[in-house]
């Protein structure tokens, strides 16, 4: 049985992904979540062969959940859903640990190809994803052109975290409260995060994470 | 006589995500009452089908490549007032209401809720009435319904 774990805020979306999965004979759906932090706690439970993540969740988003669940389980096949193509995301993507990428526009049979790849141990890009990695590869150049792209590598996943949680309007206290560490802690990275993207406010960390898809407004 | 309560409302569903089609036809299907009739991605074909399977009523996104749902909706609407369309999107916003009733929708609902009130906004519009989102400002809904019920 090739268990898959589903992970989207979007019931209708989790609906849609069970009908079209649980159709196939020897697949089964063993958990839903709805944030990526409740992915992360049932991947530990379940230890699924598949997780499909949506990027855009509250909490903790896709991406972020990808890391650490390649981290623990790097066996795990990851599959990453987007609702709008991105040609940024997909470096983002594979260096999450993610091996295969589909939008929600595309077909049935995509999302079907793209886990059994997966189970298969293979990736799964459609064509014009594929077509941008290649093109990131071929010229390492571009995408290093953009100033937000080159700044944003160098935060760690933590401080990536902390600045979803921001940009949602968390204080520095209730970030400290939700990933249990002190709030002087919390107010360092915000200053590391802040020294490190030039920002200045909340605000234009609301702007950095929307640009970049750390959250979805 | 029996026959009529067991009549079904047929229904089109145009969404350009397929993930967001099957979840539509998985909340239908354990309603007998409701029968999907077929199934567009985009707003063009559509318009094409509302006229072909002439479907009681279609839940339809907004965002979609070509012709918006919106502007699906306002071309369906001149040719059958009759057919009633409910608009499903990721927006939660005021101005797209509006458009969206002037255009001749007869409802609003988000995404997110389309699990907990799909079924309930199809019931309202069949019945005649209309379904807004509960998540769209209240003073928004009261002047979209008055004029609505102006026009």
């Amino acid at each position: 049985m090739l268990k898959i774990l589903v992970a989207d805020d979007h019931d209708i979306i989790r609906r849609g992904l069970k009908q079209l999965l649980s159709a196939r004979t020897g697949w089964e759906i063993c958990g839903e979540a709805k944030t990526g932090r409740e992915a992360l706690v049932l991947t530990e439970q379940f230890r699924p062969d598949i997780v499909i993540l949506d990027v855009s969740m509250p909490d903790l988003n896709g991406l972020e959940a990808a890391r650490r669940i390649h981290r623990m389980f790097p066996k795990i096949g990851i599959l990453i859903l987007t609702l709008h193509f991105s040609d940024m995301l997909v470096r983002d993507i594979v260096d999450a640990g993610a091996r295969a990428y589909i939008m929600k526009s595309d077909t049935d049979r995509d999302l079907v190809a793209a886990v059994e790849a997966l189970a298969n141990r293979r990736t799964f890009f459609t064509a014009r994803a594929a077509d941008m990695l290649y093109n990131e590869h071929a010229q390492p150049g571009t995408s290093g052109s953009d100033p937000q792209a080159i700044t944003r590598d160098r935060l760690t996943p933590r401080e990536r975290e902390i600045v979803q949680l921001l940009a949602e309007g968390k204080s520095s206290k209730e970030v400290a409260v939700a990933l249990g560490i002190s709030v002087k802690t919390a107010e360092t990275h915000r200053a590391n995060i802040m020294r490190k993207l030039e920002l200045h406010s909340v605000s234009e960390v609301v702007r950095y994470a929307v640009k970049n898809q750390i959250i979805e407004v | 006589m029996a026959r009529w309560e067991w009549a079904m409302s047929r229904v089109l569903v145009v969404d350009d995500h397929a993930f967001i089609r099957r979840g539509v036809q998985s909340i239908l299907h354990a309603f007998p009452e409701w029968e999907l009739c077929g199934e567009a991605d985009n707003g063009a074909d559509a318009v094409r089908l509302s006229e072909a399977l002439k479907p009681e009523v279609i839940i339809m996104d907004i965002s979609m490549p070509g012709l918006n749902g919106i502007e699906a909706t306002r071309a369906i609407h001149k040719n059958h007032p009759e057919t009633k369309v409910i608009l499903l999107t990721l927006h939660d916003n005021d101005e797209l209401v509006r458009s969206a009733f002037r255009a001749g929708a007869r409802g609003y609902l988000l995404k997110i809720d389309a699990e907990k009130e799909l079924v309930q906004a199809l019931r309202e519009v069949v019945r005649e009435g209309a379904y807004i989102s509960p998540k769209i400002d209240p003073e928004v809904i009261s002047s979209v319904l008055s004029e609505m019920q102006r026009d």
